[in-house]
């Protein structure tokens, strides 16, 4: 019927897709991004307790002894220990050092804690098919920050493996609000319900537990850790961080079209032939995997989650293969910029040297802007 | 797709569409369906045989069970008893994309994000011949070519499916099943909500599958004149069971309506089939009707 020309247009079709998808809105919120995370990321490696003048600090920024040097970026990416390919940090300037092994790693956490937590928050949209998902929504914050005050008041002998054991948290309430809500199958509004309440009993717990913390030094760690804190990340938390959230975010962009049929609803991708629990229960699974990267070397970020993925679909519609890519650009980029304001807000506002956690920020950031979005456009928050 | 339409036929009906052979064989047996949160099977032991390469209308009044029918018929709900089989396997243990091959269905209701494109949705409908990491081949932009011409939809193609009307939306929606390219269609009630002209759109793209492929479809209609009118065959059901079957001009009598619709109507054969004039509700102290609960 329509082969013979089907040929013909074929390379037409094909130049037409490639720039569909990488549409003018997409493209808006790629390039505007990378530009908050580049001047968000210099303003943070530019300032801070070692004073050096602006000049200098962008001097060694963009030291080509650093950024050439394979031996440096070795020991960045796979440190000291690691068999081969780790190496130890080659020598350079205060300045250099400065930049690249104490503030640069600190920005590259929170780009990949922000790819993985809006990612991670976009696929439980589509999931739970519920404009209100975060990573959080089927326990995960809940186990983790359980696991987190038990460790640290009951256990604290383990604190030197606090980050495995929140990771670990989250995915078991994970599993066990997924076991809780299953029966014959599941259903979103059964995987939400079942999530709220497993959260609701774990939360109860945690703040039970700060009644036995008798040192304020404790407290303040929990509340760090369950409210998301960048303080003191370093490369070792890059390293924690990268091979999950490569695989995770790997695993996210192919599964993009999976998400799109999940879209249509159950009953229409089950009759194109989709295993809907099977598909449903392994990107919920990619999900908290990405959620458990980011609660490893930041804790409980929230807010990121909810709202990147809602801020991306804005603009770019809800396909999810424009829509993953956005959230792995957007989502840096609100973490970067809170991160700007955790770190130097202080400073800037009291003269104080003290730090926020970031996951008080990323509220404070995102929200006033999720709101204006939200009295701009009539129809935000669709899925 | 195959042109061996029976084209000598002026109307198509009765006559028995001749099959090729091609066309799928598909049927139930016993089967008993119902949902987990009830107790008593909406159907209850019915065997039902489709006519291959043939429209076949399932009619009934609400509540009677016929979109529960296709619905097991579908393996979109689980029999508590029987087998359906479509060529000679049981569908029940075949691969959900394998099954999807072969077997397409509309939903009554579909869901889609606004934003989406109606070429993109149609392109869905290619989701059970692509494997995990393909991208659309010549195949696949094909069946997408084709469906969009069959459905109508190509003056739609670059619009958003949230700014579409109910009834241009039903038609990008057959556009989607249509790019399945299944051997058997199932369309539960397509026409309803509907106004007229996109009933009649609707229609007429079963007209056409019927006469110019081997498609075998079952469609579940609110409207027997429809049915009457576009179906080969009949299945007239009432409180999940069958009530009658065959062509239209020997299912749809005035003791059928009376008897299933609970309605007094009169039926004049004509050239598109039986005609039915309702003319008023019957009530159940009538000698005919029996008292219906509606099992929704």
């Amino acid at each position: 019927m329509a082969s013979e020309s089907a040929g013909a247009t074929d390379a037409v079709t094909r130049h037409r897709r490639v720039l569909d998808w990488l549409s003018e809105s997409l493209w808006t919120v790629v390039v505007g991004s990378f530009a908050v995370v580049f001047v968000a990321g210099l303003t943070q490696v530019s300032f801070g307790a070692f004073t050096m003048t602006l000049v200098e600090a962008w001097q060694a920024v963009f030291n080509p002894d650093v950024i050439f040097d394979p031996q440096a970026w070795r020991h960045f990416v796979f440190g000291s220990e690691f068999p081969v390919l780790g190496t130890e940090l080659p020598e350079m300037n205060r300045r250099s050092l400065v930049v690249w092994n104490i503030r640069m790693p600190r920005v590259v956490v929170a780009v990949l804690v922000g790819m993985n937590l809006a990612v991670s928050g976009a696929i439980f949209q589509a999931v739970t098919r519920n404009e209100l998902a975060s990573p959080f929504i089927l326990g995960v914050s809940s186990g983790a920050g359980l696991m987190i005050l038990l460790t640290l008041v009951v256990f604290p002998m383990l604190s030197a493996v606090l980050p495995l054991i929140a990771a670990a948290g989250g995915m078991a309430a994970f599993l066990i609000v997924y076991a809780i809500a299953w029966k014959n199958g599941t259903s979103p509004v059964r995987l939400v319900l079942a999530g709220v309440i497993v959260s609701t009993v774990f939360g109860s717990l945690q703040t039970g537990l700060f009644f036995f913390a008798d040192d304020i030094g404790v407290v303040q760690s929990a509340i760090a850790w369950t409210t998301g804190s960048l303080t003191g990340t370093g490369w070792e938390q890059v390293r924690t961080a990268l091979p999950w959230t490569i695989i995770a975010l790997f695993l996210s962009l192919v599964s993009a079209r999976q998400l799109n049929v999940l879209l249509l609803g159950e009953s229409t991708a089950s009759s194109l032939g989709m295993n809907v629990e099977k598909v449903r229960f392994l990107l919920s699974a990619v999900a908290v995997l990405a959620a458990a990267a980011s609660i490893a070397v930041a804790g409980i970020v929230g807010f990121v989650g909810l709202i990147v993925p809602h801020m991306v679909r804005n603009v770019v519609g809800s396909d999810y293969r424009k829509l993953v890519v956005g959230c792995l650009f957007a989502g840096p980029a609100l973490m970067v910029a809170a991160d700007v304001g955790a770190r130097l807000g202080l400073s800037v506002l009291l003269g104080s040297d003290g730090q926020m956690p970031v996951g008080i920020v990323t509220g404070l950031l995102g929200g006033p802007y999720f709101l204006y979005l939200m009295r701009k456009q009539e129809r935000m928050g669709e899925i | 797709m195959s042109h061996e339409g029976p084209e000598s036929m002026d109307r198509g009906r009765p006559v028995s569409v001749s099959t090729t052979g091609d066309a799928s064989e598909f049927e139930g047996e016993d089967l008993v369906i119902g949902y987990p949160s009830a107790e008593e099977p909406v159907v209850d032991g019915e065997r039902i045989r489709v006519e291959p390469g043939a429209v076949t209308a399932l009619v009934g009044p609400n509540g009677s069970g016929k979109s529960t029918l296709l619905k097991g018929l579908a393996t979109q709900l689980s029999l508590d008893g029987g087998a359906v089989h479509l060529d000679g396997r049981d569908v029940h243990t075949l691969d959900t994309k394998e099954l999807a091959r072969k077997l397409g269905l509309l939903s009554q209701e579909n869901v889609s994000p606004n934003s989406l494109s109606v070429e993109k949705l149609v392109e869905h409908g290619r989701y059970p011949h692509r494997g995990f990491f393909d991208g659309l081949s010549a195949e696949d932009r094909d069946a997408i070519e084709r469906a969009i011409d069959l459905a109508g939809v190509d003056h739609l193609r670059d619009r958003q499916v949230g700014s579409l009307s109910g009834g241009q939306k039903q038609l990008v929606w057959i556009a989607m099943v249509l790019a399945q390219e299944t051997d058997v269609l199932l369309l539960d009630e397509p026409t309803t909500f509907l106004d007229l002209h996109h009933q009649l759109e609707v229609m007429e793209i079963v007209e056409t599958l019927r006469d110019e492929s081997d498609i075998t479809v079952v469609v579940v209609l609110h409207d027997i004149d429809q049915a009457a009118r576009y179906a080969d065959y009949m299945v007239a059901l009432e409180d999940g069971s069958i009530y009658a079957r065959g062509p239209p001009e020997e299912v749809v009598t005035e003791e059928l309506l009376a008897d299933v619709f609970e309605i007094e109507a009169t039926v004049e054969a004509t050239d598109w089939g039986p005609d039915v004039r309702p003319i008023r509700p019957l009530h159940e102290d009538a000698p005919t009707g029996s008292p219906s609960d509606s099992q929704e």
